[in-house]
């Protein structure tokens, strides 16, 4: 269940117009995890991070220091698709990340926890929480912070598109439920020789743009009654299979 | 085969599987294809619930797109929402009955249409939480006796351990972790299908079937083979198309 000041936060990412204007909703954000400060990076190929969330110094320094060394919990929940939760980074082992123990010891970050955002192969980016004293988050905070992570996700792979006239998006949340959308995904990124968040990005500009589901647009792909251009239109017509290779 | 004899061979497959490293989405496919065999019901699901308390498909007895759309379908109505939130089993739905449809208009229908007339679900149960469920489908009006049931619970308990055992690459440190980690794996698993139905110009189903059989045959994990693909790590020529591929 998420808690009423996440939801809070939720409502006010959905009103935002950019990531830019939201530095208040990020202070909201780390006051209702009861964390000093958090950061989100986004993944902007390779390994580099672009920070585009950063409540306070701590937090951003943290970051960057993890990012530049290649090593600590950031890269780790990146590479491994999975939150990496340190409630007290004095107890880490040693060897865990050798250059971050060193470096990091001048910073006010005792506790830190990082959650992957993404969607399945997607990895969109990463958001960290730093906290100045040791100790765990609460089951609620964690679930709460997963809730965060993916809704950033989305948010950064376009599925806020407000519609005409400030309607609602024109697929629903759940459309990621669906096998078909992760398929059609896949086929895309072939097709166009895009990488699967472009794909996923063009499939909703185009199911934006003919104002149908992506779950109706996404079953016309797999079932190779659409097929999108380079331009992300779709001529609705069953293509010739193309000979490729 | 026996009925006792079909059940300890499961339990021997599931030893064998918690001990090594496993993959976690063939295991649970795996368990429900032997869902299948023991209960006599057409189609089985495990639906587990992500962070925002939606179930989400992991496995199905039949990998194919259409048995997955209508267990996708459950994630607001139908009777394995109904047992997530209860925390207690459903068994024998009537598919038929009025008040069935009434109740789920969405869902009802398209299981009808699938060829199923009734359905069952059974909590998937962890400490007193409930984190999930399994779906089963019957074509032929059978029910399931309360033995069955007994044994589709246990079956059930076996896929939340399973879950929770799983090693993956990454220090899954926490149970939401792990649950996470599980549903993250499902959707590289789809991408992948369509990555690979475009490479081959098959259907995902087709390309899915000729992935499962490669992985199984070169003793790789399903989902990490499915990441190394999706990351562009693997060279996917080495699969050998689906039979039907021309």
């Amino acid at each position: 269940m998420i808690s009423d000041g996440m939801a809070e936060v939720l409502r006010l990412l959905q009103r935002d117009e950019g990531f830019d204007a939201a530095a208040d909703v990020a202070v909201l954000a780390a006051v209702t995890l009861g964390v000093s400060g958090l950061t989100v990076s986004l993944a902007t190929g390779g390994d580099r991070a672009e920070l585009m969330w950063c409540t306070d110094e701590a937090a951003g320094s943290f970051e960057d220091l993890q990012f530049t060394l290649g090593e600590g919990p950031g890269p780790e929940a990146v590479r491994g698709d999975a939150m990496v939760l340190v409630p007290d980074l004095a107890l880490v082992r040693p060897e865990r990340w050798p250059a971050l123990r060193v470096e990091a010891a001048g910073l006010a970050a005792r506790a830190v926890f990082c959650f992957p955002m993404g969607i399945g192969a997607i990895r969109v980016g990463v958001l960290t929480l730093v906290r100045r004293t040791a100790g765990p988050l609460t089951d609620g905070q964690v679930g709460d912070a997963q809730v965060l992570a993916h809704a950033l996700a989305g948010r950064a792979l376009g599925s806020v598109v407000p519609g005409p006239n400030g309607a609602a998006p024109a697929d629903s949340a759940d459309a990621l439920l669906h096998a078909v959308v992760h398929q059609a995904t896949g086929m895309v990124s072939v097709q166009l020789d895009v990488s699967l968040p472009q794909a996923l990005l063009r499939l909703r500009a185009y199911a934006y743009s003919s104002g149908r589901p992506l779950t109706d647009v996404s079953r016309d792909v797999v079932a190779r009654r659409l097929r999108l251009d380079l331009n992300g239109n779709g001529d609705g017509n069953p293509l010739p299979v193309s000979d490729k290779d | 085969m026996a009925r006792e004899q079909q059940l300890t061979k499961v339990f021997v497959e599931v030893a064998d599987s918690l001990i090594d490293d496993f993959d976690l989405i063939d295991f649970l496919q795996r368990l429900s294809e032997r869902c299948v065999e023991l209960l006599d019901v057409a189609a089985c699901g495990v639906l587990l619930a992500d962070e925002h308390d939606v179930l989400q498909v992991l496995a199905a007895s039949d990998e194919n797109t259409r048995l997955l759309e209508l267990f996708a379908l459950q994630y607001d109505q139908g009777p394995c929402v109904e047992c997530y939130r209860s925390g207690r089993p459903r068994t024998n739905i009537d598919l038929a009955d009025p008040n069935v449809s009434q109740a789920w208009p969405e869902f009802t229908p398209a299981a009808l249409q699938s060829g199923f007339l009734s359905t069952n679900a059974i909590p998937m149960r962890l400490r007193g939480r409930v984190i999930g469920a399994l779906g089963l489908f019957q074509t032929r009006g059978n029910t399931l006796s309360d033995a069955d049931t007994a044994l589709a619970q246990a079956l059930a308990d076996v896929a939340t351990i399973a879950i929770l055992q799983q090693r993956t690459l990454a220090h899954s440190e926490t149970e939401r972790g792990q649950l996470q980690y599980a549903l993250t794996s499902r959707i590289v698993l789809e991408q992948v299908k369509g990555i690979l139905a475009e490479r081959w110009q098959v259907t995902p189903d087709q390309a899915f079937a000729a992935f499962r059989a490669y992985a199984r045959s070169h003793h790789h994990q399903l989902s990490h083979l499915a990441r190394l693909i999706a990351d562009g790590e693997f060279d996917t020529e080495q699969i050998p198309r689906s039979p039907r591929h021309r």
